[in-house]
């Protein structure tokens, strides 16, 4: 790891302020830097923050303090060098699993044919085939879930931002779409940074974990993960894997439990 | 039996036909059956009258001079009404000042009968076009004001969030996602506002006018030809479905996802 970092996020903090409650700090000097083609999670107890600095690197939230760097380039708002997957399907009902995918592109400009030609790739990656003219409210989840990550990666961003793509599934589905989304990840090689609650599911996806302390969120140690690729569901079984698991939820048990607190 | 009615509850054209057409029949006998019992011809006439009165009102030609002054007005005026309570909707949703300070006023507009103003208008505008239109379009244009305003600003914030990272323009955000979210709700008010208009023509003819239906029935009213008068009311009652039915059609196209 050389070159520069594709993402470096410097100092970022972020206070929220309403009017007449007092302002909440969700962040607190945030350092961090995501090379090329690496696969990063952050896990951490809920309301630490993770989520908001997701919406910081893509530009949808300002940050009170501290910037957001992509390939250099300073972040001022949402550029096509990031996509994100959200947590909840956010597919248009009105338009098929073709047009969704090709949903960034024609915002982009590009013509309907060629548009429709990239979302076919991403649709076959995604295994989506046979799928094309179905409508979000004719599939199940974890295939609208595949739309999505399809939909973000037709636009050939820099950074996939994931945010918590799997909470919504039932735990069978979830693991199965974490190792299609491994799957995925190896084909095309895009850099990854994954929001996450399930300590597993980072454990399993990356090649490191950020743990993140609770309110304000800041970074609490920062994980290696070693374990040999490409990884199948299997791993989750091997000792060395449990004993991670194991070792980052001690991080956060005492963090999830002041969270408890604190609300 | 069982095997009906599962037909009957399906989701096809067939299965709709069907259930109009048998309770089209269920209300016509009934309604058989009171007459016998009601035997004034002034309060009730049988289904088979009002029939021959129909046909009778067809071939003497004055159905069509009739159709052609209350089918003119309501629908110019209808036409209208959809133009300006979809442009009043945008601009309501689209500007939040102009909102809080004509929302109140569009309200108040809304909840006064207006029908109650109907010899009014027609003091100001005279007997004819004019009055008929204009009431109607007073009827009409507030379901659909309503219901655009309402379906603009109800899009889904996370829709619109997925459209803004994917660094779409105000513009583009307004034609993918508010503009096809609130068409369903729009197409809503439309039908309602057709059934509105359809009141606001008769009530319109009632007070005021050479032809139209509403001036065959008062005038039929008037002669207690009771035939006559529910004649033209069946008429009406077809215009009024007729439009519900393919409003609803339209709503059900527009918004598929909705009724899984």
């Amino acid at each position: 790891m050389s070159a520069a970092p594709i993402l470096r996020i410097e100092n970022v903090g972020k206070i929220f302020t309403r009017a007449h409650k007092p302002s909440v700090e969700a962040l607190r000097n945030i350092n961090l830097s995501v090379h090329q083609g690496e696969f990063v999670s952050i896990v951490g107890a809920s309301g630490s923050g993770k989520s908001t600095l997701l919406r910081i690197i893509d530009g949808l939230l300002a940050p009170s303090d501290g910037k957001v760097y992509v390939d250099d380039t300073l972040v001022t708002g949402p550029g096509r060098d990031r996509a994100v997957v959200f947590q909840q399907d956010s597919l248009l009902p009105w338009k098929t699993v073709v047009e969704n995918v090709a949903y960034g592109l024609s915002l982009a400009g590009i013509r309907w044919s060629e548009a429709a030609k990239t979302a076919q790739r991403f649709i076959d990656l995604a295994g989506l085939t046979g799928f094309e003219q179905h409508y979000p409210h004719q599939l199940s989840g974890g295939m609208r879930q595949r739309v999505n990550v399809a939909r973000a990666l037709a636009v050939d961003p820099k950074i996939l931002l994931l945010d918590e793509p799997f909470a919504a599934l039932d735990a069978q589905t979830r693991e199965i779409m974490q190792s299609e989304l491994l799957s995925i990840w190896q084909q095309s090689r895009k850099t990854v940074l994954l929001i996450t609650h399930q300590i597993d599911e980072a454990v399993f996806l990356s090649d490191r974990v950020i743990v993140f302390s609770a309110r304000p969120g800041s970074v609490r140690r920062e994980v290696r993960v070693n374990l040999p690729r490409p990884r199948e569901l299997e791993v989750k079984r091997r000792p060395e894997f449990v004993a991670l698991v194991d070792d980052i939820w001690k991080l956060i048990e005492a963090e999830v439990r002041a969270g408890l607190k604190q609300q | 039996m069982r095997a009906i009615f599962d037909f009957l509850e399906q989701d096809t054209r067939a299965a709709s036909f069907a259930r109009i057409m048998s309770s089209t029949l269920s209300v016509l006998i009934l309604w058989q059956l009171l007459s016998l019992m009601v035997t004034n011809r002034l309060l009730l006439v049988p289904p088979a009258d009002v029939a021959a009165s129909l046909l009778e009102e067809a071939r003497s030609g004055a159905m069509w001079v009739n159709a052609a002054a209350t089918v003119t007005a309501v629908v110019t005026s209808f036409i209208v009404s959809i133009v300006l309570g979809v442009a009043i909707g945008l601009a309501l949703a689209s500007n939040r000042l102009l909102s809080l300070t004509g929302g109140p006023v569009l309200s108040a507009l809304n909840s006064v009968p207006i029908i109650a103003l109907a010899p009014l208008f027609i003091s100001w505008l005279g007997l004819g076009f004019a009055s008929k239109f204009v009431l109607v379009l007073m009827v009409a244009v507030f379901p659909i004001v309503v219901t655009t305003e309402a379906g603009l600003r109800a899009a889904d914030r996370q829709l619109i969030e997925a459209a803004v990272s994917f660094n779409a323009s105000k513009w583009q955000i307004f034609t993918t996602v508010t503009l096809p979210f609130s068409l369903p709700f729009v197409v809503g008010g439309i039908r309602v506002a057709w059934a509105r208009a359809l009141v606001g023509i008769v009530v319109a003819e009632f007070f005021g006018s050479f032809a139209g239906f509403g001036f065959a029935i008062l005038s039929a009213s008037q002669t207690f030809d009771t035939a006559r008068v529910l004649g033209y009311v069946i008429v009406l009652g077809a215009m009024g479905l007729l439009g519900s039915i393919a409003f609803e059609t339209l709503e059900r196209r527009l918004a598929p996802w909705r009724q899984e």
